[in-house]
């Protein structure tokens, strides 16, 4: 007789331990399955922020969370695009939205028409046709107005970390999951499977399932046989992180701004009562030692208070997923935050498990299927964080020169050559960004495709100018119907009432 | 771009040819592009398989062709599905339909809460829940509906006369500016630097140049093979069928709107109702069976009287390597073949045509361009493969060798786990591209007699009689529905029934060949 997986041990810290226990209890608490959460020591620090892709809306639907609550409590700040500076020497900044577009029904991609007008000489940017692009100039929210026919665009947000952790965690308590919290003692296995674990207390717990989801530690994961971490250290020269305070903004911009420089990027990331100033460098050309003091210059902002460096290194467990123990978030899949995707990993791990959640307790072949979704899952991020460093344009800088000639994967390299000739986008199975965030990742880079598709011709100039000129105006003015930021975050009348505006 | 129009030539005018023709002159700028066609009257055309996938509407859609017209002109009916017979085991049938199970419920697989009541002792099956099924089991069509309601979980194909049907083609292509060239080719000039194919030589002495050829010659493969010398990929370890004995009787009584296959002790046969007449035929192992027993065979199974004499058809599964090579890009037999068993060859003409399109050169050949549409038909044709394996594999008939090596055969991994995820708990992979989506896969996995072990959790969040209600509700509405249905072939002699006249005096003169 068969038994069904009833405990679901998740051991983990911070957000993505939270996110796990609370997701997997809702969706199968009912189904009779049992999640107990044991806490590893934070790792997070005051000066941490989450920035997250829109997606993660969809998880605070999943668990019940108010998204104007969550806001408040983690002074955070809506996000309609990331800012790209620097990252092509001599070239403008660019935008890199979150479209909502629904796949063209017997017609081609916008983008296609505008790379025509472009090649005969339009002068506006693809990035004024898209609605988040054009709110995150204007510094507005691309909420959902139900009169914008098929222009619609979501937005991520920017959270205090521990705030936000803390605020998860009382909703997996208010929700009835138990938790422990400590360090884990010893790991007791038998063959490929974790009978049990022991916390530092001596507190033994016994599960079917455990979720590993202690970032780098993968305190489960590593003690797995076979269980192994594919560095992409040839890809991602940097290895450090660096993590920061600044002031507040006086008022809040639509978008984080990620800069490059010599020897990396720094992040800013606006949040109601502070700015914070992130840096992922390498550190073989800026030293852990001058970081800090270089932080404010490259910022451009004065930062208060200890900055915190530490080690990253990007890459993935080659099966996530082994015996009964499956990793998720970082555990699983390490990214450096270039395209705020870190959440949206936790929460495509925990998404793909539940949806090949083991249907026995003895015997778990669904590992296989989580591990092949997830390969290509992280591959497809990886590619676009990768992207960025291959496109780089800032010649004679020694960093940026080996990022530019670093061998790509085949998935990117077949992206990277298909919009080179055509100015399209293939978009497989397991992708996170969308045609949309591709086209405006390259063009902002630089890439000039050759051609367009031959299609585009078989619509006569005229009507075409008009479908472009129409968007055009579209855009703008449904952009401009949108609130600021500091509308959408109730701050106008604060800002007032302080007699700051 | 210069001036001068870049210059398309097709070689070969069966249904892969004319479909070509018809999609380049429509979708490709006139301004731009001239397409021709070379194909002689002496080379006869296999005619790809007579039964459809749904697809094939939106092609039809896409070039704008009256579908009432096509139907009149290639005497075809409607299609809701495949119906399987003696697959799994001698006895058994399952319709592999054009539609989902279940009313299209978002989040969990609708097919888990089912297999949650049959644990729970129900004994339904998901043929019950699907609404094509039932239409097609009461031989009912009509179009399907926009919307949520229950008759709108349905798509449909058609099944037609390939032979009228490249005619028919002929004609729309021509009428938009396909320039026609009749003759044989003696010889094809290539560039000696590039390779690239330069013209066709035709006996006639007439000289086709073009800057890109496409490659509709059949299984010759007279340009991508024969010229460019790219090579096979042999399937047949998998799918050992190798010979087809097609043969055609008269239209038969009620008129089905599904194809019909039925396990053979070394093959399968096909049954398709067209208006004027039935298609069928045996594809068979020929390692397993020699011609003149098959023969025997499939006379000895058809359902009506014989119009003319089964001819043999030899092939091999497998396809080219590379469908496109430098200016070259073969559609059809000409890039590979597998067989019709789930009516995927003029799929993978309009398919390869689709991406063709999208990538098409716009002056001297992107090999960026060619890599790309290499890639998108490697997918199409490796989930096909797979798919038509998993007929063969998964089956418990003892009766004969052929059946016996397909289960035993090792079969490739990508399909193995498959097989061991669905046997395990019902879970099935989808894709975003690539042919037969999940309700594809169910309907095989359970056809062919595979049941799941277990169910997925989910399926224990609602209470077993709640969903048992949910799922009684839903035949009932689903029996109700296809009961106010109109007959198949009452629907169609509205539609798109050919004129008695003419059908007859077609029906006399295939009679007599």
């Amino acid at each position: 007789m068969t038994r069904r997986v009833e405990t679901v041990a998740v051991v983990g810290r911070d957000a993505a331990l939270w996110l796990a226990a609370a997701a997997v209890q809702r969706s199968l608490g009912a189904a009779g399955v049992r999640v107990v959460a044991v806490e590893l020591p934070s790792w997070l620090n005051a000066v941490d922020c989450y920035s997250t892709l829109p997606s993660l809306a969809s998880m605070h639907r999943l668990l019940g969370i108010d998204e104007a609550k969550m806001l408040e409590a983690a002074s955070g700040v809506p996000v309609a695009a990331q800012r790209f500076s620097n990252w092509s020497k001599g070239a403008a900044p660019f935008f890199l939205a979150y479209d909502d577009e629904p796949p063209p029904s017997g017609d081609l991609p916008f983008s296609q028409y505008w790379l025509k007008g472009h090649k005969e000489g339009l002068r506006v940017g693809l990035e004024d046709f898209s609605l988040g692009c054009a709110c995150a100039k204007l510094g507005r929210v691309p909420v959902a107005t139900g009169d914008g026919g098929e222009l619609s665009a979501s937005y991520g947000y920017s959270l205090d970390a521990s705030i936000y952790a803390e605020a998860l965690k009382q909703l997996a308590s208010k929700r009835g999951i138990v938790s422990s919290s400590g360090k884990i003692a010893d790991v007791t296995l038998k063959g490929d499977c974790i009978r049990s674990i022991e916390l530092d207390d001596g507190t033994r717990i016994e599960a079917d399932l455990f979720i590993d989801a202690s970032g780098a530690e993968r305190v489960l994961m590593m003690k797995m046989p076979g269980a192994k971490f594919e560095r992409w250290k040839d890809q991602f020269g940097c290895d450090r992180i660096i993590t920061a305070s600044a002031a507040p903004l006086k008022s809040l911009p639509a978008f984080s701004q990620i800069s490059a420089f010599r020897g990396g990027w720094v992040g800013l990331y606006p949040l109601r009562d502070r700015t914070a100033v992130v840096a992922v460098y390498a550190s073989d050309v800026v030293s852990d030692h001058s970081m800090p003091g270089e932080l404010p210059l490259l910022a451009r902002m004065a930062v208060s208070g200890e900055a915190v460096v530490a080690e990253i290194k990007p890459g993935m467990l080659e099966r996530p997923w082994i015996g009964n123990c499956v990793a998720v978030g970082d555990a699983a899949i390490a990214l450096e935050p270039v395209d705020a995707a870190q959440l949206h990993v936790a929460q495509g791990c925990i998404s793909h498990l539940i949806a090949v959640f083991p249907a026995t307790a003895d015997e778990m072949p669904e590992a296989s299927a989580y591990n092949k979704s997830m390969r290509s899952f992280a591959g497809n991020i990886r590619d676009f964080a990768l992207a960025h460093y291959v496109l780089n344009r800032r010649f004679d800088e020694l960093f940026w020169d080996k990022a530019r000639e670093a061998e790509v994967p085949a998935t990117l390299r077949q992206k990277l050559d298909l919009f080179a000739a055509r100015g399209t986008v293939a978009i497989g199975d397991d992708e996170t960004f969308s045609d949309q965030n591709w086209t405006l990742l390259m063009l902002g880079a630089g890439v000039e495709p050759d051609g367009y598709d031959p299609r585009i011709d078989l619509l006569p100039d005229e009507p075409q100018i008009e479908k472009v000129q129409q968007r055009l105006r579209a855009v703008s003015q449904l952009a401009r119907q949108m609130p600021s930021v500091d509308q959408f975050v109730g701050r106008t009348e604060q800002l007032q009432a302080a007699g700051v505006v | 771009m210069s001036n001068q129009p870049f210059r398309v030539v097709i070689l070969g005018g069966g249904t892969a040819g004319w479909m070509a023709a018809t999609a380049l002159a429509s979708m490709l700028p006139r301004q731009r592009y001239s397409v021709t066609l070379v194909e002689s009257e002496a080379i006869g055309i296999v005619g790809v398989g007579e039964a459809t996938l749904p697809q094939m509407k939106n092609f039809n859609d896409l070039l704008a062709i009256d579908e009432a017209e096509m139907m009149r002109s290639t005497r075809a009916t409607f299609k809701l599905g495949i119906d399987f017979v003696d697959w799994g085991f001698v006895g058994s049938s399952y319709v592999h339909p054009f539609g989902i199970h279940g009313p299209g419920a978002t989040g969990l697989a609708f097919h888990q809460r089912w297999l949650r009541t049959v644990s729970a002792g129900r004994d339904w099956s998901i043929e019950d829940f699907s609404f094509a099924v039932a239409a097609a089991r009461a031989n009912r069509f009509e179009f399907p509906r926009d919307g949520t309601a229950i008759n709108s979980t349905y798509s449909y194909a058609y099944h037609f006369d390939a032979s009228l049907y490249a005619a028919y083609l002929r004609g729309v292509a021509e009428a938009r500016g396909v320039t026609r060239v009749e003759g044989k080719v003696r010889d094809v000039e290539q560039d000696e630097m590039s390779g690239e194919i330069r013209a066709l030589l035709l006996e006639s002495g007439v000289r086709v140049d073009g800057e890109f050829f496409v490659d509709c010659s059949g299984f010759r493969s007279l340009l991508l093979s024969g010229k460019l010398g790219v090579e096979w990929d042999d399937w047949s370890r998998w799918l050992p069928c190798d010979r087809a004995l097609p043969v055609p009787t008269e239209r038969c009584g009620e008129l089905t709107p599904y194809t019909r296959v039925t396990a053979m002790k070394a093959g399968w046969r096909w049954r398709i109702p067209l208006q004027h007449r039935t298609g069928n035929g045996y594809v068979f192992s020929s390692r397993f069976i020699d011609e003149e027993k098959a023969r025997e065979e499939l006379l000895a199974s058809l359902d009506e009287p014989l119009l003319a004499e089964p001819r043999l058809l030899k092939f091999e599964a497998g396809r080219r390597v590379r469908s496109w090579e430098r200016n070259c890009v073969a559609l059809g037999l000409s890039s590979g073949f597998l067989e019709p068993l789930e009516s995927t060859s003029i799929y993978l003409v309009q398919i390869a045509i689709m991406h063709l399109v999208e990538l098409f050169p716009t002056g001297k050949i992107d090999p960026r361009l060619v890599a790309e549409f290499n890639r998108r038909m490697d997918l199409e044709y490796d989930r096909i493969r797979d798919f038509l394996i998993l007929h063969y594999h998964l089956n418990s008939r003892d009766d004969s060798e052929l059946w016996r090596y397909c289960r035993g055969m090792d079969v490739p991994q990508s399909l193995e786990q498959k097989i061991e995820l669905f046997r395990h708990s019902g879970y099935i992979e989808d894709y975003r591209h690539g042919l037969f989506n999940a309700p594809s896969w169910l309907s095989v996995f359970l056809g062919q007699g595979l049941t799941p072990e277990h169910h997925h959790p989910l399926a224990d969040a609602v209470p077993v009689a709640r969903l048992e209600n949910e799922l009684d509700r839903l035949r009932t509405e689903i029996e109700d529905r296809v009961d106010e249905m109109p007959k198949h072939a009452t629907f169609l002699a509205r539609y798109a029934e050919a004129h008695e006249a003419t059908e007859a005096a077609l029906h006399k003169a295939e009679a007599r060949l």
